[in-house]
């Protein structure tokens, strides 16, 4: 499925731009949407699900309008949404069931079937009775994408689905992903985590106080930080010194002092050692420089 | 396409959320349960199984759909407010919201399944209360109606209530204020709206009657329908806006549409509702309007005597075609141009035949015959009228509110709806009330509404034969291929016609046949009194005896009807008449299976016989329960019913039964009339029904307070009585005008020629009188002839007269006379009239017996109605209650006195003065008689003296301040709370005289009387709630000369064994707590109530200087009820 979106806004009623003039193309496999908190990403995902009219602009789901075919639109549709609790009345297996039947799956024997495998490939067959308010947080977002894959959706869209799990759990979600995106499948990943991006997705774009800043793979992302990484051995002195005027990106105390990790377009001295950026190194480092309104090359 | 898949599928997933929540389970388990038990108690046979609520099928589904429609109409709103909020604020949502779904199938899905839960538990309450109805014994299956009653109560309660909760929510946003709203509208629609305007507002259907009758089904099927599809739609268009102000985006145009047009259609579908409605209401009230208008113009007009008529009718297709043969005779006394008659307004003249010819014309209901020359006084006309339509129900009684909220029935808590005529399909049923035939005469005369116009008239009748449907009529009925003809033998004041599928049986006794009209299947009564198979004819025969010597007249009719009619059925009392509808001449309509006497369940009452007798171990035959049950029906039902509403206030009406048979003796066979006293008939009939059943003797035995006589009383200290019938008041201070003016008129009759020689004279007058009017001339003439009593020397007055007699008794004795060997006794009294007014009262004695309370015996049969709603029913037989049946009538000139003794063959024990129309209050007098004896005497001679002057009612040195004095003050502390004051709880003064209550006496000094409270012409005290002396009184008086005075306090205690003091048990009155004011500063004195003397009870003696003196009483006490009465100072050495 190809998404793609056309000079999209959202103005909210109280004035608020959340998202400014959107463009950008979505194809099969897995994009993630990186942005801090409230820079718009939840706001341009209901938009994409339809859940939220946008102010002007478009989005077109292969070549057609969501403003005029929501139906068809929600049908190719798997949604996990950021805030995702449950009807605390509901079981496991209900809550699929439920969203499966609105899927389209008339037949309830295949539904039933449809439900145990999905229960199954996310690690829940054996909880499938249990009250989804009972499940663990790990557990609960597994149902969510569950729900989110039953009816096969062409489109599946995951806001912020990591936020709070624990590692285990977090690496768990992430391979269940990056199963789906095996599968002709769109995947639209919206999180500020910069690991679930890296990852798990192929493209990405990042999104500041709701603009897009960058739209591309992670390893372009990455590149732009290249030579702007550098690791420091620094006193305590040193240390509060340059804490104030570079950002840190991680630090940890030594015999000497502290080792820190710093992006600066120059070396800052100290015998800084340029290193290899990760993909978080270059989140950092872009929205450094967004912040500052300074130009950036990739 | 709307996709059912998507809407069973939110239906099942919302009714399962629901039903998985606890207030949704606490609300259906408890339906249940509390429905189960309902049904096992009302219906059941190990329950109370009231007769009432079973003899009609239908009320069982409808009792349990009317109760659990209430309860669910309050929780759906938590429900369905719950579901937007949880909608607005789980994200969970949107996992729905992103499916392939329109907001149409979202929403409409979400309502069914709402209304799956609440109608899968109306249908298992349902269930229990089938379940239950076929076991009970006594109760027949309307299977229809389990299904009629979810559509009409359920249904359109739950779509509105959602509709407008959802709506609600929508706009307002904020449940808590959404709750507020909703249950202030449910608390409005059942403390106030439910019965406004025909309870249009009655969205729950908590008053509007939807009662359906076994013989002609719901009575107003087109307006019940539509008030119930007014709010199914209101809520359709609620839940339809809703869809369209969901917050969710749309998906399908189509469905958007669909959406806009069920606004547009369930708007319009509403108002046409609405409007179908209303126009229904408000044009029978206009049409009232007009009929009572219409009828001011002719009501002066002269109206003539229809002698006979000859009626043909046909009915099909709730249409009426008829020919009416009318013969009518002048009796004006003098020349009439114009006929005038009154026919319903429903009813379209076709064609009118005039004997000699002649021109007509109508205006609205009245029709104008214009005959080619004047009627001469005395001849007679025949007039022919050829008309067809349908009954105008409005017409009937244009006086009375047919709005609900005015006028309702009961049958358990639902409410039936009062029908006058019925015109069904396959059923219909009309009275002389609708004006069916050309009457010569008006339904109301709207300034004089106690006029009545009667004519005997000798009716036949032909009926045109309908399919299966039986005609049912007065008279000797007969059939052929095409025709049911009714031949009256006697001339009736009215006819009357049912036509249903009618089965007979007939029983002839003593020449009498008494014909039973009741549908198939309805004849329970044959099991239940299978026993009485061979005696019925001697119990029927033994209570028509009875009823002929209370009325002192022979039944006048060959034959009585017994007809089976809807329960809808219900006249409208009148101002003019005691007879109702429901009894015509020789016919009686009795609701269906005796729907509304629980005295008809005869099963309940054998059973429960036999239980008692059982647990008493005493033997008694099937049949002789079944007797006294038949004997007990009968009574209270045609003889003696009367039933008590309780008003707010404690006051309490008292309403006669529907069918008794007392009109029959009477106003069916007898008139007088008069044109210058148009009350004359009513009057008349008013006294004689009251004599032959007394109405008020619970009243005077058990509370006190104001009869219907003393209420009278005050209405006419005022005004004369043609003043107060021409301000047209209510129907009930009509009857008791009337009552209390005929019990003076026959009285002052009774007075001059005797009693004994009177009521002979005078039954024998009505005998030979009957089935003709009678003018008041002729019997005035006739009055005199006989006795030399010229009644209209005292008509005029009596009739226009303003001013009352007041009375006043003092010297009262009692003195043994000894003659030969027996004992008789001599009571002697002195009694005042010190008005301007004469008047007459009657004095009658009880005798023998233990106690004062002794008397001739009699029998007071008590039933409490298990309908509840505050009514006491109560049938009584027997005379001793009243007094009525006088020793002694006694006349007194204004500002005479006399000195009276009567001589009785017994020991008086009290003697009981009915002072009839009198200032006094209350108006009957009782004076215990065990402490007046005086020895022996030999006069044994009854005797009235005038004396030269008025007695002195207190000596010269005794001042005496009554509750009722202007030195008389109550000192109000409202102990109640800002609530109380708000809503004015317990802030009212009683300002009138009502009973003394002494379980729930009031937080306030209210006045009551009772004859032995201290006053001259009003025997009253104040009483209130015993408490911590947070209330007080205070009687004050100008004292003149300084010196000792005794004070005392009057205690009036009655001797009898029933009294309302006595009502709240040992501790009802107990310490008074006086204070006395004097020179020397304040006495508190106490007084033992019950160790107190009935009269004077001494205070102390105490100096007092020229000015006031005070006396207080406070509340405080510890018995239940402090009791004010009158204080009196007597100067000591008066002559030192």
């Amino acid at each position: 499925m190809k998404i793609e979106i056309n000079d999209l806004n959202v103005v909210y009623r109280n004035g608020n731009h959340a998202v400014k003039n959107i463009n950008l193309l979505i194809e099969e496999g897995m994009f993630g949407l990186l942005g801090p908190n409230g820079a718009g990403k939840s706001t341009l995902m209901k938009v994409l699900v339809a859940l939220m009219k946008p102010s002007s602009g478009d989005v077109l789901i292969n070549g057609e309008s969501i403003r005029k075919n929501r139906k068809k639109l929600r049908s190719y549709l798997g949604y996990l949404p950021q805030d995702f609790r449950f009807f605390t009345r509901f079981r496991t297996w209900e809550f699929l069931d439920y969203a499966g039947s609105l899927a389209g799956i008339r037949n309830r024997k295949e539904r039933i079937n449809m439900v145990d495998e999905l229960l199954d490939r996310v690690g829940l067959l054996e909880v499938r009775d249990r009250k989804a308010n009972k499940l663990s947080g790990g557990m609960k977002r597994r149902l969510g994408i569950a729900q989110a894959l039953i009816g096969n959706p062409r489109i599946i869209v995951v806001d912020e689905p990591t936020t709070g799990l624990d590692p285990d759990e977090r690496i768990r979600f992430r391979n269940i992903l990056s199963d789906l995106s095996q599968n002709d499948v769109t995947i639209i990943l919206s999180t500020h985590i910069v690991g679930d991006i890296s990852s798990t997705c192929q493209k990405m774009a990042l999104l500041n106080r709701g603009e897009m800043i960058f739209s591309g793979s992670p390893s372009e992302l990455t590149g732009a930080a290249e030579g702007h990484v550098f690791n420091l051995s620094l006193t305590q002195e040193q240390y509060d010194e340059i804490k104030d005027r570079l950002h840190i990106i991680s630090s940890m105390p030594s015999e000497m002092g502290w080792d820190a990790q710093v992006v600066a377009d120059e070396s800052p001295g100290f015998d800084g050692k340029i290193i290899e950026p990760n993909l978080e190194h270059a989140y950092v480092y872009y929205m450094e420089h967004k912040t500052k309104g300074l130009s950036l090359k990739i | 396409m709307i996709s059912v898949h998507n809407i069973r599928t939110v239906a099942r997933y919302e009714a399962k959320t629901l039903r998985r929540s606890w207030l949704f389970r606490l609300f259906s388990l408890g339906a249940l349960f509390i429905l189960t038990l309902m049904n096992i108690g009302m219906f059941s046979p190990v329950g109370n199984e009231a007769w009432q609520t079973l003899a009609i099928p239908s009320t069982l589904p409808q009792i349990n759909l009317y109760m659990i429609n209430i309860a669910q109409s309050l929780i759906v709103i938590f429900l369905a407010s719950d579901f937007l909020k949880r909608d607005k604020k789980l994200d969970t949502n949107e996992v729905l919201y992103t499916r392939p779904m329109s907001n149409l199938e979202y929403i409409t899905g979400k309502t069914l399944g709402i209304l799956r839960l609440f109608l899968g538990v109306n249908l298992l309450v349902l269930l229990i209360c089938l379940i239950i109805n076929i076991i009970s014994p006594q109760a027949s299956i309307d299977i229809a109606a389990y299904f009629e009653y979810i559509l009409l109560i359920s249904i359109p309660t739950l779509i509105f209530s959602l509709g407008l909760a959802y709506i609600l929510m929508t706009l307002i946003k904020n449940q808590a204020v959404t709750f507020l709203l909703l249950l202030g509208l449910a608390a409005l629609n059942m403390f106030y709206l439910f019965n406004r305007l025909n309870s249009f507002f009655d969205y729950m259907l908590f008053g509007f009657p939807v009662f359906k009758s076994t013989i002609s089904g719901f009575s107003e099927p087109g307006i019940i329908v539509s008030q119930r599809i007014m709010y199914t739609s209101l809520g359709l268009l609620f839940i339809s806006l809703t869809i369209l102000m969901f917050k969710r985006l749309p998906q399908s145009v189509s469905h958007r549409l669909i959406s806009i047009t069920s606004v547009i259609v369930f708007a319009v579908i509403s108002a046409f509702s609405a409007f179908y409605f209303l126009n229904d209401y408000f044009s029978d009230e206009k049409l009232k309007h007009e009929v009572i208008e219409t009828n001011r113009l002719y009501q002066g007009s002269n109206f003539l005597e229809t002698t006979s008529a000859d009626i043909e009718i046909e009915y099909m297709n709730k249409e009426i075609k008829a020919i009416a043969n009318l013969s009518c005779r002048n009796n004006t006394g003098k020349e009439v141009e114009q006929i005038l008659f009154s026919l319903n307004s429903g009813l379209k003249i076709s064609n009118i035949d005039i004997e000699g010819t002649g021109t007509y014309n109508t205006d609205g209901h009245i029709i104008t015959i214009n005959p080619s020359s004047p009627l001469a006084p005395d001849s007679s006309i025949n007039i022919s009228f050829k008309y067809n339509g349908s009954i105008e129900e409005a017409f009937c009684y244009p006086w009375y509110t047919d709005d609900i909220k005015e006028n309702s029935l009961s049958i358990g808590p639902v409410r039936v709806d009062r029908k006058h005529v019925i015109q069904r399909d396959e059923y219909l049923l009309l009275t002389p009330e609708t004006h069916w035939y050309p009457v010569s005469g008006l339904n109301y005369y709207p300034d004089n509404p106690a006029r009545i116009d009667v004519d005997f008239t000798n009716y036949s009748l032909k009926v045109k034969r309908n399919n299966k449907l039986v005609a049912v009529s007065q008279g000797e009925r007969s059939s052929d291929e095409d025709y049911w003809y009714f031949m009256n033998n006697s001339p009736l004041t009215g006819l009357s016609l049912a036509q249903g599928k009618y089965s007979s049986d007939t029983i002839t006794v003593d020449s009498i046949d008494f014909i039973a009209h009741y549908y198939e299947g309805h004849d329970y009564f044959r099991d239940d009194l299978k026993e009485l198979n061979d005696t019925i004819g001697h119990l029927i025969s033994g209570i028509i005896t009875e009823l002929e010597t209370n009325f002192n007249a022979e039944y006048p009719f060959g034959s009585l009807s017994l007809v089976e009619v809807p329960v809808h059925f219900n006249s409208v009392e009148k101002k003019n008449t005691q007879t109702r509808a429901e009894v015509q001449p020789s016919m009686i309509f009795v609701p269906e299976k005796l729907a509304t006497m629980n005295d008809a369940g005869f099963y309940r009452t054998i059973k429960r016989q036999k239980k008692r007798m059982e647990r008493s171990n005493q033997v008694i035959t099937d049949k002789e329960i079944q007797v006294r049950a038949f004997n007990n029906f009968v009574r209270n039902t045609f003889i003696t019913s009367s039933e008590f509403r309780f008003n707010r206030g404690g006051d309490r009406t008292q309403v006669r039964g529907r069918y008794l048979l007392g009109p029959s003796f009477y106003f069916y066979k007898n008139n007088f009339y008069s044109e210058k006293y148009p009350v004359i008939n009513a009057v008349f009939e008013t006294h004689l029904q009251k004599t032959e059943t007394p109405q008020s003797g619970f009243q005077r035995m058990f509370l006190g307070g104001m009869t219907e006589n003393d209420k009278a009383n005050t209405i006419l200290r005022e005004h004369s009585m043609k003043d107060i019938l021409a301000m047209n008041p209510s129907n009930d201070t009509t009857s008791i005008i009337l009552s209390l003016k005929g019990d003076y008129l026959f009285n002052l009759m009774r007075a001059e020629a005797g009693i004994e020689e009177f009521n002979g004279w005078f039954y024998s007058y009505l005998e030979q009188n009957q089935f003709s009017n009678i003018d008041i001339n002729k019997f005035s003439r006739d009055l005199k002839e006989r006795f030399g009593f010229d009644l209209f020397a005292h008509i005029d007055n009596w009739y226009e007269g303003v001013g009352q007699p007041g009375f006043l008794f003092t010297d009262i004795s009692v003195n043994e006379v000894v003659v030969g060997n027996r004992t008789r006794y001599r009571v002697n009294f002195t009694a005042s009239n010190p008005e301007s007014t004469p008047g007459i009262f009657n004095a009658s004695f009880r005798t023998g017996g233990r106690g004062p309370g002794g008397g001739r015996g009699g029998n007071v049969s008590i039933t409490m109605n298990a309908s509840g709603r505050g009514s006491l029913r109560m049938g009584m037989t027997g005379s001793n209650m009243q007094a009525d049946d006088p020793e002694k009538i006694i006349m007194l000139d204004a500002e005479q006195a006399k000195r009276i003794s009567i001589i009785l063959d017994a020991e008086p024990r009290a003697m009981i003065i009915n002072t009839l129309f009198s200032k006094n209050n209350p108006g009957e007098l009782q004076f215990p008689l065990m402490d007046a004896m005086e020895g022996k005497t030999d006069e044994n001679t009854e005797n009235e003296e005038v004396l030269d002057k008025l007695p002195l009612m207190h000596e010269s040195n005794e001042t005496i301040v009554d509750n009722e004095d202007p030195g008389f003050r109550i000192y109000q502390e409202l102990s109640s709370g800002r609530l109380k004051q708000w809503l004015n709880i317990g802030s009212e003064q009683g300002s009138d005289y009502r009973e003394m209550f002494v379980w729930w006496a009031p937080e306030y000094w209210q006045k009551t009387i009772r004859s032995n409270y201290y006053g001259e012409y009003v025997k009253s005290a104040v009483y209130t709630r015993a408490g911590k002396g947070e209330r007080h009184v205070s009687w004050t008086a100008s004292i003149d000369q300084p010196g000792y005075y005794d004070v005392y306090t009057y205690i009036g205690k009655r001797g009898g064994r029933m009294t309302a003091d006595r009502g709240g048990g040992r501790n009802a009155m107990k310490d008074l707590h006086f204070t006395v004011e004097h020179d020397d500063g304040e006495e508190d004195v106490i007084v033992d109530w019950e160790n107190a003397d009935n009269g004077w009870n001494h205070l102390g003696s105490y100096y007092l200087s020229p000015d006031s003196a005070r006396v207080i009483l406070t509340n405080s006490s510890e018995g239940r009820t402090v009791n004010g009465d009158a204080i009196k100072w007597v100067k000591q050495n008066m002559y030192n």
